[in-house]
């Protein structure tokens, strides 16, 4: 299940739906789809860098997009926080998704490869009180809004 | 968890593709959990699986990508193709639709693997015969006609699950016994690990990747 935050996306791939991206921001009209393509290519980008632009469209995405995507925006933060070492944010995502899917396998496996890769590097205690707090005031309040509107 | 270091000498990689709902993550589930999900959701993306298998006595650890059938992840799945080793192409006997899409999804197999990728066609929901919508024969004709395997599965059941994932890994090994598949090839979706005396793998740093506990 580590390979899901170890895999690395293509260079071709990330240039591919850079240009389609960068070609709709100078004509001033921008697709979600196009957007979302090149986040998801970014998150999986072997550079911090890169993953912080992904991280920012997708956030981008997820205010705007409507209700059926936001699972995805979602998934896919949890997804590029863990991969720049941003655990606690990460989870709060997960946990922010759970609360709207409790079911849902994928996102409970995800959470399960974090709390391990924490626990190697050594950062359970920090996770457990900060993910507490920032979690109520953030993504688990977005998440519950998310979840009444339905 | 606390089984490894494993030992295994090859590792192959495998995508799972075909539409929305057909059963690509159930069938997944199925064989490295021996557990059916009756209540699925959606994939999101790509999900991984692993199970370590043996073949002619050789112990081999399949990494397998399963795709998300939904139209809007269509075009960056398509990355996980490249070096895939073997590809299993699903559709849902229950729903005409799902095998008339067939042909695309071989397109895009055909396109972004290699000549020596197997490729495995399942027709899945074989528990649901009343509700049978795309008979054997026509089937096996198009996977015939197009060089594939093929079989009738049931993720619920269990039926040739493992089947499906086995064969396609001793396809796998008899092309690299035959020398048609070149290990050495950047993509052949293969990687040979020699076995570490003693037991002790410390250049493998996937030991914890392999069955992971799923919670559902
Ligand atoms: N009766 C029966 N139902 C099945 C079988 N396999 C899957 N299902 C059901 O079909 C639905 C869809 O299965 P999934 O495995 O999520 O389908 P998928 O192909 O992964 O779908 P995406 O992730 O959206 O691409 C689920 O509700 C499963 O319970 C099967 O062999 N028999
Ligand atoms: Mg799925």
């Amino acid at each position: 299940m580590d390979e899901v935050l170890d895999e690395v996306v293509p260079t071709e791939d990330l240039k591919k739906y850079e240009k389609v991206y960068h070609e709709q921001l100078s004509s001033g009209n921008i697709t979600q789809k196009a957007q979302f393509e090149y986040a998801w290519c970014l998150v999986r980008s072997k550079y911090s860098g890169d993953i912080r632009k992904g991280l920012i469209l997708l956030e981008e995405l997820f205010h705007t997009d409507k209700e059926e995507s936001k699972r995805d925006y979602l998934y896919y933060l949890a997804i590029g926080n863990a991969r720049i070492k941003e655990y606690n944010k990460a989870l709060q995502y997960v946990r922010g998704f759970l609360q709207i899917e409790p079911g849902n396998h994928q996102v409970h496996d995800l959470e399960v490869v974090i709390k391990r890769r924490m626990e190697k590097e050594g950062l359970v205690g920090v996770a457990l009180t900060g993910g507490i707090v920032l979690g109520i005031a953030g993504v688990v309040g977005l998440a519950l809004a998310l979840a009444k509107k339905k | 968890m606390s089984v490894g270091p494993y030992n295994y000498s090859y590792i192959f990689k495998y995508i799972i593709i075909g539409d929305m709902g057909v059963g690509k993550s159930c069938l997944l589930h199925q064989f490295t959990e021996k557990k059916f999900m009756s209540d699925c959701p959606h994939t999101i993306g790509v999900e991984f699986g692993t199970r370590i298998i043996e073949v002619s006595g050789q112990k081999i650890k399949l990494q397998i990508w399963d795709t998300a059938g939904q139209e809007r992840f269509r075009a960056v799945t398509r990355s996980y193709y490249r070096g895939a080793a073997g590809a299993l192409m699903v559709y849902d006997i229950t729903r005409r639709s799902t095998y008339n899409h067939l042909s695309s999804w071989l397109t895009d197999t055909r396109n972004l693997t290699n000549p020596s990728t197997v490729i495995f066609l399942i027709g899945n929901k074989c528990d649901l015969n009343a509700a049978r919508d795309v008979t054997y024969e026509e089937a096996k004709q198009f996977a015939d006609e197009n060089g594939l395997m093929f079989v009738e599965a049931s993720a619920k059941s269990g039926e040739n699950v493992e089947e499906a994932f086995l064969e396609t890994a001793k396809k796998i090994y008899q092309s690299i016994q035959d020398g048609r598949l070149d290990l050495n090839a950047a993509e052949s979706g293969v990687q040979h690990k020699p076995s570490q005396p003693g037991g002790r793998n410390t250049l493998v740093n996937d030991q914890t990747a392999s069955k992971d506990s799923c919670s559902c």
